[in-house]
């Protein structure tokens, strides 16, 4: 004689972790109707492909924008966010300076 | 995303491009980050892309979607600052069979494709033995998903892990360890959720090895060992199913690991010549601990002969720049070593002396492979046998969240008097 244990019936706990609403921290910011005349912030980080797309956006963005400004900005450390980094507050003097801003390929 | 999420708080409207194959990785990010709105547009750039011709197709291919993130009006939801809500997860979750709770689990995908032990509330309250603590007990909220990690969130794991309630203790300061974990490069969520695929390796010491029977001798890091078996996969689950690091989501490892399933190992302390790995930290050596790591894989290495000189150059030539390495001496080269005079300090300093490799980007000079010798950790297991491991990957800061002292329940002797006898009994032919 066997007995087919998959025949009893178990109640069981969830593995997954409770987590608390996600709150907003804020929405995200209104958008100016076109980037015409506008400083345009372009942050690249490590990753290879990072800095030479933000290069061929800026080009194509000029031929659009001519009148729009560019500035650059580097990330200090890896997988740091740049808001937590050494350069903080360099990054947020940069950031007050701009009017909208690329990132490529942070996460 | 986090940048992305500082330039809107900013009030500036930010935007970031995404490989698309991170899509979902980037949307977890910002919701982490209390921003799910964040915009992101996924391009068919591969991150690591070099020819420019594929950039430009690239560019080219969402140049109006960026235009559209950075100046399109907000919608109505990303007007809204209602709180976004979060899974429901009821204490009691299922009712079935074996078999139907295998399926549950599986297509939550909270498991590691392996089947899994029922976490009933009997099973659980056994687990919980293992501690002295409330099973509410909160110890903190674990990265990427933030989810609370409480003492009775941990043992459902470890119980579907197929641990037993001896294990439970170490499996704790395993999660202490993650949640005391730094952010950034050097940090548990970045190797969790890394392209690098690396693993968790944790290293016990101290008498516990012995009572909860983790194997420190032959095979010393394959299967066959329920506490090495299920201590790494229990803690692998808490970092799915509390941290929220699932695969080809959050963890982004192109190839992924198979030391990801468990990476568990104890120092035969007995038979080694050295003083134990944890007083390397400070610890006593009557002290319980355990260590981590994050190595992409390990290597094993046959010197060409049992003398320090020969074992010691043998080591050289599967260093890695920047690494931490875990060195692992089989017993019979550690007493080599020690015999012809060799400490652990010696060995580190020999192996900061003499390994070299070019300097990037100026090939005629030589500069050290490694600067910092407390990226190298040097210990014994293994059985007999002439075969070196050398674990090579990342690793914590140097002097952050190495290693954690493993804190005992009052009932430590009569629990380890219950489970102590659970050992396999191999018939032999």
């Amino acid at each position: 004689m066997t007995t087919d244990k998959t025949a009893a019936v178990y109640e069981v706990l969830s593995p997954w972790a409770e987590a608390d609403p996600v709150p907003q921290r804020g929405l995200i910011a209104e958008r100016p109707a076109e980037l015409a005349g506008k400083k345009i912030g372009l942050f690249h980080m490590w990753k290879r492909a990072s800095k030479p797309t933000l290069g061929v956006l800026e080009r194509k963005l000029k031929g659009k924008y001519p009148d729009a400004e560019f500035s650059w900005y580097e990330e200090s450390e890896m997988n740091v966010p740049e808001i937590e980094s050494r350069n903080k507050a360099q990054y947020e003097d940069w950031i007050r300076e701009v009017d909208t801003v690329i990132f490529t390929y942070g996460d | 995303m986090y940048d992305v999420i500082s330039a809107e708080e900013s009030e500036v409207p930010a935007v970031g491009l995404i490989a698309e194959g991170f899509k979902d990785d980037a949307k977890s990010a910002a919701s982490s980050r209390s921003m799910p709105g964040a915009r992101c547009i996924p391009t068919i750039i591969p991150p690591e892309a070099t020819k420019m011709e594929e950039i430009e197709a690239g560019v080219e291919d969402c140049f109006e979607d960026v235009l559209k993130a950075l100046t399109s009006p907000l919608t109505t939801a990303e007007k809204s600052s209602e709180a976004k809500k979060v899974e429901e997860a009821p204490r009691i979750i299922f009712k079935g069979s074996l078999d139907d709770i295998n399926l549950f689990f599986y297509r939550r995908g909270w498991t590691d494709g392996f089947p899994v032990v029922p976490p009933t509330e009997e099973k659980v309250a056994e687990m919980l033995t293992g501690t002295d603590l409330p099973p509410d007990t909160l110890l903190g909220k674990l990265l990427p998903r933030q989810g609370k990690v409480t003492v009775e969130k941990i043992a459902v794991n470890a119980v579907i892990a197929g641990a037993l309630p001896t294990y439970l203790p170490v499996i704790l300061a395993a999660t202490q360890l993650l949640l005391d974990s730094e952010m950034g490069f050097r940090g548990y969520c970045t190797f969790g959720v890394s392209t690098g695929s690396w693993a968790p390796f944790w290293v016990i010491n101290g008498p516990i090895r012995n009572e909860i029977n983790l194997n420190y001798k032959s095979g010393v890091l394959s299967p066959g060992n329920i506490a090495n078996a299920a201590i790494g996969r229990a803690i692998g689950l808490v970092i799915k199913n509390i941290g929220g690091v699932r695969k080809g989501i959050e963890d982004m490892g192109v190839m992924g690991n198979p030391m990801k399933y468990t990476m568990v190992m104890a120092e035969n302390e007995e038979e080694s010549p050295w003083e134990p790995l944890h007083t390397d930290f400070g610890l006593d050596r009557e002290d319980n601990s355990i260590a981590i790591s994050f190595p992409q894989s390990w290597i094993q290495n046959y010197p060409p002969a049992n003398e320090a000189d020969a074992i010691l150059r043998s080591l050289l030539n599967h260093l890695i720049p920047g690494m931490m390495h875990t060195i692992i001496f089989p017993p019979v080269h550690a007493r080599t070593l020690a015999a012809e005079g060799w400490s652990k300090p010696d060995i580190k300093e020999f192996i900061r002396e003499n390994a070299r490799m070019p300097a990037p980007g100026r090939a005629v000079e030589i500069v050290p492979l490694i600067n910092d010798v407390r990226t190298l950790r040097v210990m014994v297991a293994g059985g007999p046998g002439a075969f070196i491991a050398q674990a090579v990957g990342g690793g914590p800061t140097p002097g952050k969240a190495e290693i954690r002292k493993i804190e005992l329940p009052k009932n430590w002797a009569k629990l380890v008097a219950k489970y102590k006898n659970i050992v396999p009994d191999h018939l032999r032919y």
